[in-house]
């Protein structure tokens, strides 16, 4: 009996196993590269060779792309990444009181207390200092993103860089490294100048209290955690599944979805042979024209996303389970 | 004569009176539709680029009044309350929007004092000269309008819902279901009733808008900041939800007075903007209404009283 999350995010996504003891048995980071369809099915065709679809006793999907993958997999629960976040790190221990929490496109803190989720924020509309920015100063850089933080590690004298945009960021990089800077100072200065920003921003006001963890992608980041361990005085723990937290909350909310109802949604593992298509349309049904993305499968329809009203995506309440077309 | 009126800003809030008063003076109506996605582009076409968004749609309601009517109205309302202003944006409103979409017809555009009746008269007076100059009939158009407006009543108020919350925000954020991506539904899908200000009014609210250091000078910081501390203080709803038009200078002071006085009261902004993917928001809302959710059934799992305070259907 296993459980599986899948958590579909802006930059990757990320499919867990679990097994009855809420153990990780198989882990698959993917880069989502703007296809969350695709993503999923390489997942699965990933997790197809090694496992049967009778194995998965639940499923649960999460993240910015959660529907999407809803429709497509048959998942038990669809829920928002923070509670998923949040359940995962308190199933890690008990006592995390704070989750700082950054993925390619949102930043987040979670306050936990007693074991529940006491407050949270996220960035606003703004998207600067998260995993994508990182990304693409790397890619700037000619630096690869596994080896981005290593290098801020050699820096000796951080220099300051601007982190209220990243606009800003980056042509202050700019300006830094033209002056003749070494990469590795203008590197952790970075690191600095968003840690600064995102507890101006995102952490302003919160009561930070350890223990905290550190979760999402950029978490992989050494130079972060060590940024974020100076600016904040106590030991940062970054959990060593940091990336799949998202997906580990899924797969856990999955099993207590199922206990209730016994018996899971799971579409099976087929999905790799499929074709899906997503065509676009403007609904002309009234003045709101709402882009409305079809997902279809093999031809037929299997779900709409993106229409105000829900005539287009009310329209397919859920797809028959295969268990019990068995 | 057709008198087009703009269906943005105080629509909501004041289409009774502006309504009946042109309507009374014997004008053709014409309303724009609610927001939709040509008049938000038509906005964000024309507009200057630093306003808000609510600003902005605005712009593209008169766009779409543009070539349908032959007086366009934009209210300059400056005052509602004495001593108290409203936002800064709408006494320059008709400038703006004058001087950034072309081909207007004339435009009604006198100041809004709603603090006496002789100053109402003034403007009643002013903006019905292009339709009629029959004193007796303005005259009368504006009593009826008055009375129109004192009977109507605006806001939510849900009944029913395992959790209740606050929302408060400008109305013009609150009661627009394109630019807020129709929270409210959202909200109550999601098992949350709420309450606006609306229905809130009383001691409790002034009582907390006497106790700050200063006599707030916006009329919006006034009504929502009373809003929200009354009732959180009170603990008459379990969260308060805050929508907030991005970049808006009033919503920065409120939320800094609100979240000094509630401290660690649950509460969630929404900045909203031209975005119309509704991922973000949904993560935003969904995990407010769960932490909402989770703690009241930890509270009630703690109750003192040994009694279940608040039915919540899911454990999750």
């Amino acid at each position: 009996m296993l459980y599986l999350g899948i958590d579909v995010g802006s930059v990757s996504t990320d499919l867990v196993l679990l097994d009855h003891g809420l153990q990780v048995v198989e882990k698959h980071y993917l880069r989502t590269r703007g296809n969350p369809i695709r993503a999923i099915q390489e997942g699965f065709r990933l997790l197809a060779d090694q496992y049967g679809d009778r194995e998965i006793a639940a499923c649960g999907t999460t993240g910015s792309g959660r529907q999407i993958a809803s429709v497509l997999v048959g998942a038990d629960v669809v829920k928002n990444e923070i509670t998923a976040h949040a359940v995962a790190a308190l199933e890690l221990d008990p006592d995390v009181k704070t989750i700082i929490e950054i993925g390619g496109q949102d930043s987040k803190i979670i306050l936990l207390r007693n074991g529940v989720v006491s407050d949270f924020a996220m960035n606003t509309v703004c998207a600067a200092g998260t995993g994508s920015f990182l990304d693409r100063q790397a890619e700037r850089m000619g630096i690869s993103i596994e080896e981005f933080g290593d290098y801020a590690l050699k820096a000796e004298t951080p220099v300051r860089i601007a982190g209220r945009c990243a606009v800003f960021a980056e042509s202050d990089m700019i300006h830094k490294q033209q002056m003749g800077y070494n990469q590795s100072d203008i590197i952790m200065g970075l690191c600095e100048a968003l840690v600064r920003n995102y507890l101006n921003n995102v952490g302003k006001g919160k009561d930070i209290r350890p223990k905290v963890f550190f979760q999402g992608g950029v978490a992989a980041n050494r130079s972060m955690k060590i940024a974020f361990e100076r600016a904040l005085g106590f030991e940062v723990t970054v959990p060593e599944n940091h990336k799949m937290m998202g997906a580990i909350g899924a797969a856990i909310l999955a099993r207590d979805a199922v206990r209730k109802r016994a018996r899971t949604r799971f579409r099976g593992f087929s999905l790799v042979e499929k074709h899906f298509e997503s065509k676009g349309f403007e609904c002309e049904g009234c003045s709101n024209r709402c882009e409305v993305a079809r997902i279809c499968e093999n031809g037929m329809e299997i779900g709409c996303f993106g229409d105000r009203c829900g005539i287009w995506s009310g329209r397919i309440r859920t797809c028959r389970p295969i268990a019990d077309s068995l | 004569m057709k008198v087009g009126i703009p269906r943005g800003l105080l629509y909501d809030q004041f289409h009774p009176f502006f309504t009946r008063f042109f309507t009374e003076l014997g004008a053709e109506l014409v309303i724009s539709p609610q927001t939709n996605k040509s008049i938000l582009d038509a906005g964000v076409q024309y507009c200057v680029d630093e306003a808000c968004l609510p600003v902005k749609v605005f712009h593209g309601h008169v766009c779409h009044l543009r070539d349908r009517c032959d007086l366009v109205f934009i209210p300059r309302i400056m005052q509602l309350y004495k001593g108290e202003y409203i936002c800064p944006k709408f006494c320059g409103l008709p400038e703006m929007v004058t001087n950034s979409i072309p081909g207007l017809p004339e435009v009604i555009s006198h100041p809004v004092y709603a603090t006496t009746m002789a100053r109402l008269r003034q403007w009643a007076m002013a903006s019905a000269c292009p339709i009629t100059r029959d004193r007796r009939r303005v005259k009368s158009a504006l009593e009826a309008a008055v009375d129109e407006q004192s009977r109507f009543r605006t806001g939510y108020h849900d009944q029913g819902y395992p959790i209740k919350v606050a929302l408060a925000g400008h109305p013009y954020n609150l009661y627009d279901t394109f630019i807020n991506m129709n929270i409210k539904k959202k909200l109550n899908n999601l098992g949350v009733g709420v309450i606006t200000e609306e229905f809130a009014g009383g001691e409790d609210t002034a009582q907390e808008v006497r106790a700050l250091f200063k006599k707030p000078f916006w009329t919006f910081a006034r009504k929502t900041y009373g809003f929200i501390a009354a009732l959180a203080s009170k603990k008459h709803v379990q969260g308060v939800v805050y929508i907030s038009s991005f970049a808006c200078g009033i919503d920065s002071v409120i939320i800094e007075l609100v979240r000094d006085r509630i401290k660690d009261f649950p509460m969630l902004v929404l900045k909203i903007d031209e975005h119309t993917g509704e991922a973000g928001v949904d993560t935003r809302v969904e995990a407010f209404a769960d932490m909402l959710e989770r703690s009241c059934k930890h509270e009630s799992d703690h109750s003192p009283y040994g009694q279940c305070l608040y039915s919540c259907k899911s454990p999750v």
